[in-house]
């Protein structure tokens, strides 16, 4: 009963918490970029603005909901849940602290360690596609098709780089358990590296962090809704909530990415040198580990916006020229350096 | 011929991309950190390149900017507007109206002049701001001021009439934004008319064509006609001589 009780309040809890994070993103993004572009951003609603999203929300929740008369109805509606569903059930297997200890039970704060959170993330991943390809084909127009097209092409030619990169992962640690992995990544190797991802795969790393921005959809490869070609893409017949749930479902893959990238390359919730948890005790080191793997995925997060604000976009050829011929070569160059070097050392 | 198009050789750096991301992001860390220290200055006005309008009036304005219309005043503080309605008829988009009146006696400390406005209306949402009423003025009169906040709630308020255009008078000599005094747009001297040349061409040319069809039309009697053809040939050129030696003056 309490495994339930504690499986129910980890899925709830960590739900809210990403959804809250991706709603503050928002505000984020829009400030970030006015920053850059010398410009204050939405000050109004709010101190800083920050209940922006909010009042966006409150709007994109009392907008009518419209149908567009030529559009497949099933996909049409189907479309932005087949992309948030996912987006969210993605964050499962990626941790978000170390462990907690409450009335002698040990709480690992991961909603669920399974041992091939690898596959599952590369599978959940692929689903984001449909989501994508069936909202633009549903909506019955040439700008959304014409997106989710391209969005088809660039998330599956993507996500072969992705999965390479992670199978040097994988070389390394031994496991597909995201949890593992994190733990494996405390102490130094060396002498003074600290045990990352980042200093065992820096080309890995490189090649997942392309790679992951292409399957994000964000900036340098908003293909599908580069809305200086094609309106908004695939989402642009969508209004209301659905395309509420677009957006959302985008800036939860963001959090997703972020956390996969820290849990994997920069060593979870462990800090360099130093084993907090030997020092902390057990529920305050639940709580600081927490706080520093938060601190990690904001960098990131932060750095989605900022590499938007500084980037231009692609051109179609390029995005799948650098997919093809720049990242996968790259990633099996990757992969047969990783095996040559466990060979000869272990 | 368009310029050759010179398309550069990237370097490898360049090539990879990676570095010239580095790069491109430094510069963007630039601007958003210069700009965050900025956000936390006291005032409203923080972004230096941002002006939070309502909250922030610190912009400074041109002191020649055109906004709200004002009827100015002499030193004596009497109108200088003589009511000669150039202003009516130069202005493009129609939105003066004056009513002439003559000064009687005993009101020589009121009005500058002999004549004076006895209605002058502005409307504003005709008026397009473009200035050219106080240019024309002779007198420096009617000039645009510094107010630049039009909204109001009914049309009636935003036809100025003259007491509101003297109250913005008032209020921008107590403010101390009354316009500096315009330049003298030098006068350009006009060119010399060249009139008696151009008198005795068209006279002549007419007088050819004419020659011309009487030419066409009896061929017998163009003899007759012949000299004075060469007469007023002679005539022509002797025109063009005067103009050309002129032009070259």
């Amino acid at each position: 009963m309490d495994d339930w009780l504690i499986a129910i309040i980890k899925v709830v809890g960590i739900w809210v918490w990403v959804l809250l994070i991706a709603v503050v993103m928002t505000w984020v993004e829009r400030r970030g970029a006015a920053l850059i572009q010398d410009r204050p951003g939405p000050n109004r609603a709010g101190p800083w603005g920050l209940f922006q999203p909010l009042a966006d929300g409150i709007k994109l929740f009392t907008k009518e909901e419209i149908i567009p008369t030529k559009a497949q109805k099933l996909l049409y509606i189907i479309g932005p849940l087949l992309f948030s569903v996912p987006a969210f059930s993605a964050y499962a297997v990626v941790p978000f602290g170390d462990k907690i200890v409450l009335g002698g039970k040990e709480i690992i704060l991961q909603v669920s360690d399974v041992n091939i959170g690898f596959l599952y993330i590369l599978a959940i991943g692929s689903m984001a596609v449909y989501g994508v390809i069936l909202g633009g084909w549903g909506s019955n127009n040439k700008y959304s098709i014409l997106g989710g097209l391209r969005s088809t092409a660039q998330m599956v030619s993507y996500e072969v780089p992705l999965g390479l990169a992670l199978l040097g992962i994988v070389f390394v640690y031994g496991t597909f358990s995201l949890r593992d992995i994190s733990l494996a990544q405390q102490g130094t190797f060396l002498g003074f590296l600290p045990n990352w991802g980042i200093f065992k795969q820096p080309l890995g790393f490189i090649l997942f962090i392309v790679a992951a921005y292409a399957e994000a959809n964000r900036v340098p490869f908003d293909l599908p809704e580069a809305e200086s070609e094609i309106v908004s893409g695939y989402h642009t017949e969508y209004g209301s909530m659905r395309l509420g749930l677009y957006l959302f479902g985008e800036y939860v893959n963001l959090v997703t990415i972020s956390g996969i990238i820290v849990a994997l390359y920069f060593g979870s919730w462990h800090i360099p040198y130093i084993d907090l948890g030997a020092y902390l005790g057990p529920i305050s080191w639940g709580i600081v580990s927490f706080c520093i793997f938060f601190l990690k995925v904001s960098f990131f997060l932060w750095m989605f916006v900022w590499v938007r604000w500084t980037l231009p976009r692609f051109r179609y050829d390029q995005v799948m020229g650098l997919g093809w011929r720049g990242l996968i070569p790259l990633a099996l160059f990757n992969i047969f350096i990783t095996a040559l070097f466990i060979q000869l050392t272990v | 011929m368009a310029k050759p198009v010179v398309k550069k050789e990237y370097t490898l750096s360049e090539r990879i991309y990676l570095w010239e991301i580095l790069k491109g992001m430094k510069l963007t860390w630039g601007h958003f950190w210069f700009n965050f220290k900025a956000c936390w200055r006291p005032g409203p006005h923080t972004i230096p390149t941002c002006w939070q309008y309502p909250e922030d009036r610190t912009r400074e304005i041109s002191p020649i900017f055109r906004g709200e219309h004002m009827l100015q005043r002499d030193d004596k503080g009497r109108e200088t507007c003589i009511a000669c309605g150039m202003c009516a008829k130069i202005c493009p988009a129609q939105c003066i109206t004056i009513k002439k009146a003559k000064r009687k006696e005993g009101e020589e400390d009121k009005y500058a002049a002999k004549t004076y406005p006895a209605t002058f209306e502005v409307d504003l949402l005709r008026c397009i701001f473009c200035g050219f009423c106080e240019d024309v003025c002779p007198k420096n009169a009617i000039v645009l001021g510094q107010e630049y906040e039009f909204a109001r709630y009914t049309k009636e308020e935003c036809i100025l009439d003259k007491r509101k255009l003297l109250m913005n008078y008032r209020k921008a000599k107590e403010e101390g934004k009354l316009k500096p005094p315009r330049k003298r747009v030098p006068v350009v001297p006009a060119p010399p008319k060249p009139e008696k040349a151009g008198k005795t061409e068209g006279g002549e040319s007419k007088k050819g064509k004419a020659a011309v069809a009487g030419k066409a039309k009896k061929k017998p009697v163009a003899k007759k006609k012949a000299p004075e053809k060469a007469e007023s040939t002679e005539k022509a050129e002797g025109g063009e001589k005067k103009q050309a030696a002129e032009k070259e003056e």
